[in-house]
């Protein structure tokens, strides 16, 4: 057993700030870096640990300078790196935010901060499937997360329900762990990057296309996947103890809506080349924004938008 | 070499000199044939060495103390005023990856005597007059299990009626099986009210408060 240690940064109490930063995910802790050293008065406010989704990544390959890293390593040297120049709030939810004035009120678990300025890097949550059984049979068998519930399956076999990287990455970890999986993905080719496919077959995973699943069924537990065969409209079943579901994602966009924050149809904030939105001094960066979905590309987009928050509350 | 790093400890040494107030006791409550006992010992001193408020005591998990506080299983790890706060607040295998983050947090509050609950919420938690025993059902490589800790051990902090105790399910798999935790966090409230996920406390209390008034 290996013996990791996360730190906990529990701030407390409200503070006047010039930045909040919401969400501690890889953009979130590019945009404290990048905030701090321009010389904003900056505070990263997390729901739960800083890190974000990058934390469920069994492995990240293709981060620049690592060529092989947990997601729960490489946010640990991300986390460090902006604790040395900003507070980190963790485990405090964000519960409202009212504006004052010309002032953002950010009302969260643990302090209020009044700020000049908003990056919202909330980040995205698992979507669900939408099919009987997968409400109904969570906590027994139904799982979102390999890192947290794949040890209570090994020795036995699993469906990872979606062939995209998050789901191909999940079938990897949850072999290395000693589980059985097969993947089942809805279209009719491998729809992860050809990294993972070409480790999938080397390991001898099973990776179904054309599979669209329609139920998942088991009386305490779940003991099978139903599911339609798109090439042949054939009906089948699959024997199975657990089910971990990686089927995309949705943004955390509600309380940016609720300041007047213009989304996209999915929910996706709506931002310019630089990161801003159409309120002033609202920004956005990483998995929120719809493009990114990749550690770097969220590192990236958090530091333009602590470049444009600099520009607009320090150079005005 | 220690189990915690350099710079991790520098960054420990450092909230802790920021936030502790008063004396907290670290106990940990080992056994025979007990395989992560020699690692709690370990990882407990290498924390208590970081400030001088913090004392580490190593128990016997068949001794006076564990009966007093009904432990029953090696390690334990609890955090104390040595009084007030009992055997409450606990960790039933080792507090490693993200639980060691509760662990630190549990420190800090039980040092300063209080822990951080919204207004509304303390008000449904102080109706509590009989005992309550939360169990979190977790595994160390879950990122949102430590919020479902660090609620049940705030709680046990604000009311002394309250049992807020960490099991490490991959270490205690019989455990866990007996109440088929598949998903982690896993909350099991008097061995009875049951619910799976890291829900703020506004929910949480409310299983809380459903557990509660089924012993009336």
């Amino acid at each position: 057993m290996e013996f990791g240690f996360v730190l906990p940064t529990a701030s407390r109490g409200s503070k006047e700030v010039d930045l909040v930063i919401i969400g501690g995910g890889p953009a979130g802790l590019s945009a404290g870096i990048y905030a701090t050293r321009s010389g904003l008065n900056a505070i990263i406010v997390d729901k739960g640990n800083a890190g974000g989704l990058a934390e469920e990544a069994p492995y990240v390959e293709n981060y620049l300078g690592f060529k092989g890293i947990k997601g729960e390593d490489l946010v640990k040297e991300f986390k460090e790196h902006a604790l040395d120049y900003l507070e980190i709030s963790e485990r405090n939810e964000v519960k409202d935010i009212v504006i004052e004035d010309d002032r953002y009120v950010v009302k969260a678990e643990r302090g209020e901060y009044r700020a000049k300025g908003i990056i919202f890097a909330t980040g995205t949550t698992h979507k669900k499937l939408n099919v009987p059984g997968e409400d109904e049979l969570l906590g027994k068998g139904v799982s979102y997360c390999v890192t947290c519930d794949g040890y209570f399956f090994r020795g036995k076999k699993v469906a990872v329900i979606g062939g995209g990287n998050s789901g191909a990455i999940a079938a990897i970890y949850l072999r290395d762990i000693g589980v059985e999986p097969v993947v089942l993905e809805y279209m009719p080719k491998f729809m992860c990057e050809k990294a993972y496919e070409k480790i999938i077959k080397k390991r001898e995973i099973p990776y179904y296309t054309n599979v669209q699943v329609t139920e998942i069924r088991g009386n305490q537990k779940v003991e099978k996947v139903v599911y339609k065969d798109r090439s042949s409209g054939e009906v089948k079943e699959l024997d199975v103890d657990g089910v971990f579901i990686y089927v995309g994602l949705i943004p955390i966009s509600d309380l940016a809506k609720k300041i007047g924050v213009a989304t996209d149809n999915k929910g996706y904030i709506k931002v310019d080349l630089s990161m801003r939105t159409n309120v002033p001094r609202v920004y956005a960066a990483g998995d929120v924004t719809g493009y990114a979905g990749q550690i770097i590309i969220a590192a990236g987009q958090g530091a333009m938008a602590a470049l444009s928050a600099y520009e607009d509350i320090m150079l005005q | 070499m220690g189990y915690i790093r350099e710079e991790d400890k520098k960054y420990l040494r450092s909230e802790f000199e920021k936030n502790l107030q008063e004396e907290v006791k670290l106990l940990v409550f080992t056994g025979d044939r007990c395989q992560y006992c020699g690692v709690a010992v370990a990882i407990a001193k290498e924390v208590a060495e970081l400030h001088s408020l913090i004392k580490f005591e190593e128990h016997k998990i068949d001794g006076k103390l564990a009966q007093e506080y009904g432990l029953d299983h090696a390690p334990t790890v609890v955090i104390t005023d040595g009084e007030k706060y009992g055997g409450r607040i606990r960790y039933v295998g080792l507090p490693s990856g993200y639980e060691f983050s509760s662990l630190i947090e549990d420190i800090i509050d039980v040092s300063r005597r209080t822990a951080e609950v919204s207004p509304e919420v303390k008000e449904k938690l102080m109706t509590i007059d009989k005992p309550v025993k939360i169990q979190i059902f977790v595994t160390p490589t879950c990122p949102y299990c430590p919020r479902a800790v660090r609620t049940a051990h705030r709680f046990a902090i604000l009311n002394e009626n309250i049992t807020g105790e960490m099991i490490e399910a991959v270490e205690f798999p019989e455990w866990a099986n007996k109440w088929n935790v598949m998903s982690v966090p896993h909350i099991v409230i008097n061995e009875d009210v049951q619910f799976i996920g890291a829900y703020p406390d506004e929910q949480y209390i409310e299983y809380v408060l459903q557990a509660y008034k089924k012993l009336r």
